[in-house]
């Protein structure tokens, strides 16, 4: 049948063809010429029309999308097969065919905003925030449970493409975007309903990120949306009115890290320190070894080099030994006092010629 | 009279194009059709392509949508299991399948069969939700989780419903757009996350000054091990000395009182090296050598060291 239709439907056009054959009339044989003359320009100009009819037929496919054609309806080809890739193509005019084109790699941003507190473009622009209030009013703000039995504001936003070969997309939906963003708005609850609110916020944001891709995957291939996930950002944020309490939080955690490290410096520069002393200490214990070692031996040496001298006469031995070192000692000593026997002997200790001043602050005079 | 046979051709190709354009209809992927005789739905139309009918006024074709709509019911108060106030919103993927069904109920309008779905919906997920607790909802226990579970029961519900009421309608799939509270609850949660966040900054507070406590103390037990340690380590060593050093006493055994003579006087010289003041009674050897006395060892200098 579309066959049949193929080859009638151009010929629609030659139409005007058919009502300028006319009966002989030699009276106006002139007038026949001038007609067929002019019959030879409209058959120029209808087959021109007929040519711009079927050339109206080619179309050219961008590069980031696919198309498909649907001949009477039904697409051309099976699944991949029925996909026209980039460039130039025919397909017939109207009604027999029709192009459908696929935006297939396109990338596609879509945001939920069914968790997110209400706000504007303009107010995002500048950033600033809704007022804060008591309790939050379901209807016009958005917000999230968690799995703790908390309220958070958290907001998604969603990169994806159309699968190939996108039919299910393009031909299926009524409004695939829209199902999309509920198939999003699925998963972000039911992520959120699983986690508690600081893990959400803070501890597991990562984890949370991919508990909700997880979810909108199953999602997509439970609905059979026909879209790949290209990337899932999420943002959280404790609800406006508990700011402040939130932050005290962060504080208290900051402080927390701060007071651990000043311990940790405390310990570290106090363990260093007993190392150290450690080591002169045994250093001091070492030194002592030594040195008696030395001494003992340097003595037993010169004892035995005295010792013949001795026994040869041990008297004489003594005084000589003994003047030797007293001389040694008067002429050491930094001062010398000679006493008569029998007089009264008065010493003052302290009365140096360099005495070492103590170290004690001036007294201030007067009462 | 002389005929153009192309013109004849071209006669009745026309006339094949207006019986085709009186005879046939098309039905694109994307829709659906139902033919009426004189205004009785007689055939459905679910596939694609070209087909045959009697002209109108004897045959009519109505064509519908066949695609999946997205239909989101309001966001209504449910009652769970356990006597919880929950707001709930959900969505619906339905589509038009036996559009003989849909037609005479609702003609073309899809908003028409919206309302009917509306009421649907909302029985449907009233009814599934009184019979979970709300741990169901929300839990961070995941095997207390039905989530998926409670969409679902929805769903079956819901088909079941449309089925019964034979509207020629598919559900698909129904999915949770939004869980919330009742505004006056939201109140009550702010409180007692406030009141849960002075906790955790009290708890913080206090474990990081536990913490840093510990930390001290245990750096102070260390470094006190650490000197005890190497005070042990420093006797041992000089004790080792004293060994050492005793294997050269026995030469000092030759003669004890030679022996001692000699580290005295070293004792004697190293104690007044430097610095020292001598008091000297002049019948001290060696001054009394200048009143020419003899040498007397009785008195010892008088010392004042520095």
């Amino acid at each position: 049948m579309s066959n049949g239709l193929d080859l009638l439907e151009p010929k629609r056009r030659t139409e005007p063809q058919g009502p300028p054959e006319s009966p002989e009339d030699p009276g106006s044989e002139a007038l026949s010429d001038a007609l067929k003359s002019s019959f030879a320009i409209v058959r120029v100009v209808l087959v021109i029309l007929v040519l711009v009819f079927l050339g109206s037929g080619f179309f050219t496919v961008g590069p980031h999308e696919k198309a498909i054609i649907l001949r009477l309806g039904k697409p051309v080809g099976k699944d991949d097969k029925a996909l026209l890739g980039p460039g130039p193509h025919w397909a017939f005019p109207y009604p027999i065919d029709e192009v459908v084109r696929i935006p297939v790699t396109q990338a596609q941003t879509i945001r939920s905003t069914v968790g997110w507190y209400s706000t504007t473009a303009a107010m995002e622009a500048v950033g600033t925030l809704p007022p804060a209030t008591e309790s939050l009013q379901p209807a016009t703000q958005g917000y999230v449970l968690t799995g703790d039995g908390n309220i958070i504001h958290v907001r998604g936003d969603l990169r994806y493409r159309i699968a190939e070969p996108g039919l299910t997309y393009a031909l299926g939906f009524a409004n695939a975007s829209n199902l999309v963003l509920n198939a999003f708005n699925n998963a972000l609850i039911h992520a959120s309903a699983s986690y508690t609110a600081d893990n959400v916020l803070s501890r597991d944001v990562a984890g949370f990120r991919e508990k909700v891709r997880q979810r909108l995957e199953a999602a997509v291939a439970r609905q059979n949306l026909g879209i790949v996930v290209d990337q899932v950002d999420v943002r959280a944020v404790a609800p406006l009115k508990l700011t402040e309490h939130f932050a005290a939080v962060s504080g208290a955690e900051a402080r927390r890290a701060k007071e651990v490290t000043e311990a940790r410096s405390y310990a570290n520069e106090l363990v260093n320190r007993a190392r150290g002393e450690a080591a002169i200490r045994i250093g001091a214990g070492e030194t002592d070894r030594t040195r008696l070692v030395e001494f003992v031996s340097a003595e037993a040496t010169r004892f035995k080099g005295l010792l013949p001298e001795y026994e040869k006469d041990p008297e004489l031995f003594r005084n000589l030994r003994r003047s030797e070192t007293l001389q040694r000692i008067f002429t050491n000593a930094q001062q010398k006092i000679m006493m008569p026997p029998g007089v009264q002997r008065r010493i003052q200790i302290g009365r140096d010629p360099d005495p070492i001043k103590p170290l004690t602050p001036p007294r201030v005079e007067g009462h | 009279m002389k005929r153009n046979p192309i013109a004849i051709t071209i006669g009745i190709l026309l006339l094949l194009i207006f019986l085709l354009m009186f005879f046939f209809f098309q039905v694109r992927i994307t829709e659906v059709a139902v033919v009426t005789t004189f205004g009785q739905p007689t055939r459905d139309v679910v596939n694609p392509g070209a087909y045959l009918r009697l002209p109108p006024p004897i045959q009519q074709v109505y064509k519908f949508d066949r695609r999946i709509h997205n239909f989101e019911s309001q966001f209504e108060q449910v009652f769970t299991s356990d006597g919880h106030n929950l707001l709930m919103r959900v969505y619906v993927g339905w589509n038009i399948a036996q559009p003989k069904l849909f037609f005479p109920r609702f003609a073309d309008s899809v908003s028409e069969f919206e309302k009917a779905l509306a009421g649907l919906v909302r029985n449907a997920y009233i009814g599934v939700a009184g019979s979970h607790p709300f741990a169901h909802f929300i839990s961070t226990d995941e095997r207390q989780l039905r989530f998926e579970e409670i969409e679902r029961e929805i769903l079956q519900k819901l088909q079941s419903d449309v089925t019964s009421k034979n509207y020629g309608v598919d559900v698909k799939f129904v999915g949770i757009k939004r869980i919330g509270l009742p505004e006056s609850v939201t109140k009550l949660v702010f409180e007692r996350m406030q009141s849960e966040r002075q906790l955790l900054v009290r708890r913080i507070e206090s474990e990081g000054r536990r913490e840093a406590s510990d930390i001290r103390s245990e750096a102070n037990l260390q470094s006190s091990k650490l000197l005890a340690e190497a005070e042990a380590e420093a006797t041992r060593i000089r004790g080792q000395g004293d060994r050492q050093a005793a294997v050269s006493m026995h030469v000092f055994q030759q003669d004890p009182e030679l022996a001692t003579f000699l580290i005295q006087l070293r004792a004697l010289e190293e104690f007044l090296k430097s610095r020292a003041t001598l008091i000297l009674d002049t019948q001290t050897f060696p001054l009394n050598l200048l009143k020419g006395s003899s040498p007397s060892t009785s008195t010892a200098p008088k010392i004042s060291p520095k």
